[in-house]
């Protein structure tokens, strides 16, 4: 039984589908603080994987280590091996740019460009295609419709982003990374600045996304990690405690402090 | 008060030396109150005192020359002809082409340092830039005149008038005998002196920008140049215009350096090449030999416009900055 519990760590057994992004033995510092330890695990193709764990445990330093985010701050680094589709994204020929359009990320706090909402979108997908004014417009509008968000704002495509309401810019900037067309979509508590109808309605939103998209969402609310997830891993103190499927991880989790943060006994 | 009494009572003497205390304490807190309040009474009174001073003293010229002291070019000390009209454009122009050079550099010296220098390097070449405004401004006149001046007669202006000859518009522009002295050279030494303010005014800016915003814009496979023209700037655009107008604002009163290199000619010509002259300019020149009563006031009369337009410049600066701050706070 031991056995299997490591085993679980580095890919849940029911998941079929083949693995799109691969953690081999990642050590990450903040300078000279170790924030994540010996983190292996595999994340399953076109589903969604939830981060859970007190905070500072490094869920979202895991997150940020898949676009390699963390590379704008010069002290930050990280060792040990991500396989995206079997290619080791932290070796040195990596293109960062390259990276970031096909690992697009969603942060906290909506971050829409001081630009319009139409611009917002059209201006990611220029930095790598050449579309014509007709294509770019059906491109936004097919992004927008992706974001649950096209109603809303088919009418006032040219007002700024930043005229929009918080859950309105949080699905703004799903739409602009979808836009992009990349394969693995980051969520770092993509709603945990909203309020519940515009929270339920992101939720929606990833569980259509997930048909097309890896998905990874760092969230505090397990309720959230529950809906929304077929797999996740609790995290605690820069390890990764236990990696399993998420009906597993809150009915009968192998681990007992994986047991005790789920039902509250501390984080 | 009855309650509090009935639930700890106090001895008459602890009452009466609290009261005491209370009072001393309103005493002091009003005379700090209005010694405070006279201070800043005070700044406001200066600078009413200063403009109506300034408009008092060019009355007689403003009153003799009427709106033509603006657009007329001819000063003339032995006719007692004056107009402005010269040294305001030798000023604007300076100070414009002082901007147009100042402003890019010093937007690229702020990218730099915030999104690409090496951690090593930053604080030194910080350090460095911010020197550049201590440095007292004849100091820059004497090099100015002496190393900078010559270098341009002998090599940049000749070039410039070979490369642009016959060419409409430009050959104008660039005409003329190559003096080393002249409007041009004014304004590169106002372009030296104001990208320190720049710098540092757009590099706090820039600090304003949220890391997450651009995280998203790295995010979405921005290169640095991408999320600098797209974002950074467009984000910072109000607080990079406050940054301008007080360069602006420093470029147009600069008197010492102005007056060394600009040529101190009251005459508006085509050619950045020929000599000019500065509002500032010419009071420094020309207060010691101003004799008349006239000619005096007419210089008063520059300084009052000086004030006007650098007032005006300054309290937009302000105003934008302001608006940038507010947002950042928000």
């Amino acid at each position: 039984m031991t056995q299997m519990v490591s085993l679980d760590k580095i890919m849940p057994q029911t998941t079929a589908g083949k693995t799109k992004i691969e953690v081999k033995g990642l050590n990450f510092y903040y300078g000279e603080s170790k924030a994540l330890k010996n983190i292996s695990l595999a994340l399953p193709e076109r589903s969604v994987t939830a981060f859970i764990g007190p905070s500072g445990c490094g869920k979202s330093t895991l997150l940020r280590v898949f676009n390699r985010i963390y590379e704008l701050y010069p002290k930050q680094r990280a060792d040990g091996e991500v396989l995206l589709d079997g290619e080791n994204i932290l070796g040195r020929g990596q293109d960062l740019n390259l990276l970031r359009t096909r690992i697009g990320m969603v942060f906290q706090k909506p971050t829409p460009f001081p630009m319009s909402i139409h611009e917002n979108i059209a201006f990611g997908v220029r930095l790598y295609e050449k579309l014509s004014k007709s294509e770019m417009d059906g491109r936004v509008e097919q992004a927008l419709r992706r974001a649950a968000l096209w109603e809303e704002v088919k009418d006032k495509l040219d007002a700024s982003g930043l005229s929009l309401s918080g859950g309105q810019q949080q699905r703004l900037c799903i739409a602009r990374t979808v836009a992009v067309k990349p394969e693995v979509i980051l969520l770092d508590e993509p709603a945990s600045a909203l309020d519940p109808l515009s929270t339920a309605k992101i939720e929606e939103l990833i569980d259509e996304l997930k048909s097309d998209y890896t998905i990874v969402i760092v969230t505090h609310n397990m309720q959230q990690a529950a809906r929304v997830s077929s797999n996740t891993a609790f995290m605690y103190l820069g390890e990764l405690i236990e990696f399993d499927r998420t009906e597993k991880i809150f009915t009968a989790p192998a681990e007992k402090r994986t047991q005790d943060y789920i039902t509250g006994r501390f984080g | 008060m009855t309650t509090i009494a009935a639930a700890m009572p106090l001895s008459m003497e602890t009452v009466r030396a609290r009261e005491a205390a209370v009072r001393r304490f309103a005493f002091t807190d009003s005379l700090f109150r209005r010694l405070t309040f006279a201070a800043a009474i005070l700044v406001l009174m200066i600078l009413g005192g200063v403009a109506v001073s300034l408009v008092a003293g060019a009355w007689p010229a403003l009153s003799a020359f009427g709106p033509s002291f603006l657009t007329t070019e001819s000063w003339n000390p032995v006719t007692e002809k004056f107009g402005a009209l010269a040294p305001i454009y030798g000023t604007l122009v300076t100070s414009g082409i002082a901007i147009l050079i100042a402003v890019p550099i010093g937007i690229g010296i702020t990218v730099f340092l915030t999104e690409l220098c090496p951690r090593p390097l930053r604080r030194p070449i910080g350090i460095a830039v911010e020197l550049l405004a201590g440095i007292p401004s004849i100091i820059y006149g004497i090099w100015g005149l002496f190393v900078f001046a010559p270098f341009l007669q002998t090599y940049l202006q000749p070039f410039f008038i070979k490369l642009f000859h016959g060419v409409p518009v430009l050959s104008s522009l660039f005409a003329g005998p190559p003096y080393g002295i002249g409007i041009l050279t004014s304004a590169l030494i106002l372009a030296i002196m104001v990208l320190p303010f720049i710098t540092s005014i757009t590099k706090d800016v820039f600090d304003t920008v949220p890391a997450v915003l651009k995280e998203s814009a790295y995010g979405i496979g921005c290169t640095t140049w991408e999320v600098t023209r797209r974002v950074v700037i467009p984000y910072t655009r109000i607080g990079i215009m406050g940054g301008v107008m007080l360069g602006l604002g420093r470029a147009l009163g600069e008197t010492m350096a102005v007056t060394f290199v600009i040529g101190n000619a009251h005459r508006i010509s085509a050619s950045l090449f020929a000599p000019g002259t500065t509002i500032s300019a010419s009071i420094a020149n020309e207060f010691t030999e101003a004799d008349g009563a006239l000619y005096t006031s007419s210089l008063v009369a520059l300084g009052l416009i000086l004030f006007v337009i650098t007032f005006l410049i300054l309290a937009a600066a302000r105003f934008m900055l302001m608006r940038i701050e507010r947002r950042a706070g928000s």
